[in-house]
């Protein structure tokens, strides 16, 4: 199997043991892993199919992905991502089995290789896999035929989010290109932020990471090291305030409470970096907000904010979301 | 020995074949005395008979091996492998571990304790001296943990240990956090004269780290490991021991910046020493950038520049031993996510070969200061060359290595005696080959695949 630093990875059919005989024929295997490495068309070309679908009252007739099967396999929890694929999945006409591993398998001694060979072998056509370790989207699609959609894998990448991100950027601003986008919070635990990172300067966009020094590393200057690369593309900086008049749109993370205790978060992180009324209004006009949710009201975001008409696209990012991840699962299943 | 005991690996050399032995034209190098010349070898009785560089005549009965164009050595010693006996043994077991170590023309080991249980008893010890001597496979000389359970609360019976024969202390896997205890160990082993090995990560750096600190982990969303853990450690362990004056030994250097401090600490005349293994000089982090968790080690592969800094050291001296830190697991665990998988790598059969590109091929030692480093100076540090291990001495015990320097082979982990296959080195094409390890006298692996080597005694 070849793979590659693309996150996007081709592969020639592979003959597939477990399929009846009178199952549709396979497609190639395809499988989203990253967004790091995959090139701007690619990326336009998933934001323009997620804007039709996003546009389109009804589904296609037929359904492209009737008779295909999309399990659902979730070591972490997510309810909102899981439906978020179901409907994506349902809304083309594909069968949607949601597999909710408890924990993890390892602890009842399977390995996640053994796993997804297991539901594999159920005859199912793409499996979208949430997972608390980083890696183990890779893991996982180079232990089956079928494809994999990363639904997001340890602090690695989540590129359906970042998708999203991008295309409610894209709907409200026009070009990506040249806007300054600030992402805010526990970056160096953020698969958000990472792949938000490889698509917005895919696109042509500058990145400002804004945290505390714990939890926003100075590597991640270097974290896009794409050839051709602009220099100076992503910036780090430990203080919110004099970005703001700069700033074209604002992402705040969720800031996970729960890793406070000996870790790197202090509790004055909403004083500091919370997006508060007041610092709203040291946005230019235009200026968006955005959130991965669930959002943490009085944490990192005020509820002006985060309600806010003209400026928050919070909701509108969740139902770009399963436009996004239509597109996303009729990219890997559709015959090529 | 009972039956109990023995290998259940198939033998890597005939059966029956005993002293005495002739080892015919090969170049005789051996660093404790000096020597690197044509020369033959007589063996008789498990002790060197003659080593002279001329043609000797055999004694009737006499097996001869023909060994021009190969170097003979010193059986090589290896301070740092992990036979994971006793409690998991599907990963390794002294005869399987033994096997392997004979297979990469090695005649003695140094078992790290991180064993289930920890070896922090003189019965525990015991049982590993004995167990590793009736199997009549390499020698096995136990290390002792310095902890009870290698939990660095409270000192283990490091005394007793020594006497039951543990030839050095460490809590290899994991350094000994309080430097409170860390001195309470130095003391105890510089009374006892026996080497501490120290495991150099201070934990508090590292929590959660799997790979080298630095851009690449946070591009992949992996907890980053760095030298600084390392490095801090050894300064305060040398800190520490310049009141003790201990025996103290820097396991598996990662970073460049911890050979300065073990080379600042030489000079001073400190008796301080450190060890590489092969995966620290020929990989880099890069090989962690695909999550294949063949590249996960304790400490993390590093960068191009490190590997440059730690060739410096071996070059100049200040890395005095170059061990495999052989570490077995199970498929089935490697298999795991890079997270969940455990770490390091299996390293005994692949160890001569890898040096040798390394370190021959690269120009930085040549043969005989290689073999050094894998003979008299790891006897010394932990005191085998007062049995005569690591030299070639006519009257001293013979275990003797051949290599040949120009075999090209391809390492190949499914035909690895070790039980385990976790190796990131498989299918790399090398040149030498151990083909002949002798221990005790005894003809205990022979490398020869067109039977034109061994001439066996009437």
């Amino acid at each position: 199997m070849k793979t590659s630093r693309s996150g996007t990875v081709d592969h020639p059919p592979r003959e597939h043991r477990t399929s009846a005989p009178d199952a549709p024929p396979r497609a190639p295997k395809r499988d989203l892993l990253d967004l790091a490495g995959m090139d701007p068309a690619e990326i336009t070309a998933l934001l323009d199919a997620a804007a039709r679908h996003a546009a389109a009252a009804t589904g296609d007739d037929p359904p492209p992905l009737a008779g295909r099967v999309v399990a659902n396999l979730f070591f972490e929890d997510s309810t909102r991502t899981r439906c978020s694929f179901s409907i994506a999945a349902q809304r083309l006409g594909a069968a949607v089995v949601d597999l909710f591993e408890e924990g993890s398998s390892i602890r009842k001694g399977e390995t996640l290789a053994d796993t997804a060979r297991s539901i594999e072998a159920m005859g199912v056509d793409a499996i979208v896999v949430r997972h608390a370790a980083s890696g183990a989207a890779h893991l996982l699609a180079r232990a089956v035929a079928c494809g994999v959609i990363n639904a997001g894998d340890g602090r690695h990448a989540h590129p359906t989010q970042a998708l999203l991100d991008l295309l409610a950027l894209r709907e409200r601003l026009g070009a990506i290109s040249g806007r300054r986008v600030a992402i805010v919070g526990d970056i160096g635990n953020s698969r958000v932020a990472r792949s938000a990172v490889h698509g917005l300067v895919a696109m042509g966009a500058e990145v400002i990471l804004i945290g505390p020094p714990t939890l926003v590393p100075r590597s991640f200057e270097s974290l896009v090291d794409r050839p051709g690369g602009r220099p100076g593309a992503v910036g780090v900086a430990h203080a919110l305030d004099p970005e703001l008049p700069t700033l074209d749109a604002i992402m705040m993370l969720r800031v996970q409470l729960e890793r406070q205790a000996g870790s790197a978060i202090s509790n004055d992180f909403h004083q500091l970096y919370g997006l508060t009324a007041e610092r709203m209004r040291k946005l230019p006009g235009h200026a968006i907000v955005m959130h991965p949710g669930p959002i943490n009201r009085g944490v990192e975001i005020d509820s002006e904010a985060a309600d806010h008409p003209g400026r928050s696209v919070i909701l509108r990012q969740v139902a770009l979301g399963v436009a996004v991840r239509m597109a996303v699962l009729e990219w890997a299943l559709r015959d090529a | 020995m009972t039956d109990a005991f023995r290998a259940d690996v198939a033998p890597l050399a005939p059966p029956g074949v005993r002293s005495p032995l002739l080892l015919r034209g090969g170049r005789v190098i051996d660093p404790a005395s000096g020597l690197d010349a044509t020369a033959d070898v007589l063996v008789v009785d498990g002790r060197i008979a003659a080593v002279a560089p001329r043609r000797l005549d055999a004694p009737p009965g006499t097996s001869i091996l023909d060994l021009e164009g190969s170097i003979v050595a010193p059986g090589l010693i290896d301070i740092h492998v992990h036979f994971r006996e006793p409690g998991q043994e599907h990963k390794e077991d002294l005869a399987s571990g033994g096997a392997a170590a004979l297979a990469g023309g090695f005649t003695s080991v140094c078992c790290m304790p991180n064993t289930r249980p920890a070896l922090d008893t003189p019965q525990l010890v015991e049982f590993i001296r004995l167990k590793g001597a009736a199997l009549r496979q390499c020698r096995v000389h136990p290390v002792g943990a310095a902890t009870i359970g290698r939990t660095g609360e409270t000192l283990a019976p490091i005394g007793a240990m020594a006497a039951a024969g543990a030839v050095a202390f460490s809590d290899d896997g994991d350094g000994i956090a309080s430097a409170g205890m860390m001195l309470k160990v130095l003391h105890t082993c510089r009374a006892v004269g026996r080497p501490f090995m120290q495991h150099c990560q201070d934990a508090s750096l590292t929590p959660g780290g799997v790979m080298n600190a630095g851009p690449l982990a946070v591009r992949l969303g992996l907890a980053g490991w760095p030298r600084l853990a390392e490095e801090i450690m050894i300064e305060r362990d040398l800190r520490l021991n310049r009141d003790v004056g201990a025996a103290y030994h820097a396991q598996h250097l990662s970073s460049g910046g911890s050979v300065e401090l073990i080379r600042a600490a030489r000079a001073r005349g400190e008796p301080v020493s450190a060890e590489v293994a092969p995966h620290h000089l020929l990989l880099t982090e890069e090989a962690c950038a695909t999550y294949d968790t063949n590249a996960k080690m304790n400490p993390p592969l590093r960068s191009a520049q490190d590997i440059a800094l730690l060739k410096q050291g071996i070059a100049d001296g200040t890395i005095t031993v170059l061990a495999t830190d052989h570490a077995p697991h199970a498929v089935d665990e490697k298999g795991l996510d890079f997270n969940a998988a455990p770490f390091g790598i299996i390293g005994l059969e692949g160890a001569v070969p890898l040096y040798a590109k390394a370190l021959v091929a690269d120009g930085v030692i040549d043969w005989p200061r290689l073999i050094a480093l894998m003979t008299i100076k790891p006897a010394r540090l932990v005191g085998l060359d007062r049995a005569g291990y690591g030299a070639l001495r006519v009257g001293g015990p013979a275990d003797i290595t051949a290599i040949d320097p120009t075999e090209r082979w391809t390492i190949d982990a499914a035909a690895f005696r070790s039980r385990s296959r976790n190796a990131p080195f498989d299918g790399w094409a090398v040149e030498a080959r151990p083909i002949v390890t002798i221990v005790d006298g005894e003809l205990r692996m022979l490398h020869d695949p067109d039977g034109l080597r061994l001439k066996p005694g009437a």
